[in-house]
């Protein structure tokens, strides 16, 4: 029982490191601009094919959230989608567990 | 980290959707077999399929000054094969394309064969492979998670670079570069994701530990061992 709580003091470790990288990087590089890797992944597309960026044009037609603002809302839609189907099934679980 | 609409020649859509979709199809099959033998199984489906929708939902910084998003798959990899989890993953895909304008509909064939199909293949093969050794089963899951994280952005490289060779080098040099973009940065994405998700194993060993071992996921032996282990 000693060690009870290892793997929570573990992931704590991994979170903080991980906060502390970033907050290093952030300080420190120059033109570090936390875009997506997409976004950076394209543009070395545009690179390798010679083709300006604007002409990658969609190939099917695609709604696009009209505001970064709309974006985040429906990412975090979708992580509370996640997040009910994970808290709801932890719930059920621990339901049955205390009822036998 | 999808490959976004538009960016990849339609002839590279069609490939990747011809290799996905007979893997969706056997995906769906087997899920209806494994429900239809246990419906218990289904709230674990709930957790892992959950797990794929939030952490592919969050967008964060790492080392390379660029962002991306952890993959969740490994999880699933584990308790249902790869052909499911792919299924899984061509819903939260779908969402994406159809609503945020990440990825999109011609290339969700190749995000399905990077993020559901090889990552996760990784992650079961990884699995297949430890679960009968004295390997501890937490360190199994970690190695599985950030593995299949890391393996989906090396095979989007592949992608990329199959589509667009350099002109020097070819595809070897333009695959060397895209790595450089995505899985340079999913690395410390990666390692966090494996520790987080064997934290939610824990959870599940403590709370549903009959399930795992119906579902043959690891032996009773094993489950006994890591209830006692932490």
């Amino acid at each position: 029982m000693a060690y009870k709580y290892t793997l929570e003091i573990l992931a704590g470790i991994a979170i903080i490191a991980f906060c502390a990288v970033f907050l290093y990087t952030s300080a420190t590089m120059s033109g570090a601009e936390f875009a997506g890797s997409d976004n950076v992944g394209s543009g070395l597309i545009a690179k390798l094919s010679g083709n300006p960026i604007e002409n990658f044009q969609p190939l099917i037609w695609q709604w696009v959230p009209p505001s970064g603002e709309i974006e985040s809302a429906l990412f975090a839609l979708q992580a509370a989608v996640g997040g009910i189907l994970v808290g709801g099934v932890f719930g059920y679980w621990m339901g049955q567990k205390n009822k036998t | 980290m999808h490959i976004m609409e538009g960016f990849l020649p339609w002839q590279w859509c069609l490939v990747w959707w011809i290799i996905a979709l007979p893997c969706l199809i056997i995906g769906i099959h087997q899920l209806k077999k494994v429900l239809g033998a246990d419906r218990e199984a289904l709230p674990l489906l709930g957790v892992t399929g959950g797990f794929i929708f939030i952490l592919s939902s969050l967008k964060l910084p790492s080392v390379t000054g660029s962002c991306s998003h952890p993959t969740g798959t490994g999880l699933s990899a584990i308790s249902f094969g790869p052909w499911i989890t792919a299924v899984v993953c061509a819903i939260v895909l779908l969402f994406q394309s159809l609503f945020l304008a990440h990825g999109g509909l011609s290339v969700l064939g190749a995000n399905i064969v990077s993020m559901g199909i090889v990552g996760p293949l990784v992650g079961y093969g990884i699995y297949r492979l430890l679960r009968d050794t004295s390997v501890n089963i937490y360190i199994t899951i970690f190695l599985v998670c950030a593995l299949a994280d890391l393996f989906t952005y090396v095979m989007t490289s592949l992608e990329l670079a199959l589509a667009y060779p350099a002109e020097t080098g070819g595809i070897v040099s333009s695959f060397i570069l895209f790595m450089g973009i995505f899985a340079i940065t999913q690395i410390p994405l990666a390692i966090v994701e494996g520790v987080v998700l064997a934290l939610v194993f824990k959870y599940i060993v403590a709370l549903k530990p009959d399930i795992l071992i119906r579902l043959k996921i690891f032996s009773e032996k094993q489950i006994n061992a890591a209830r006692s282990e932490i």
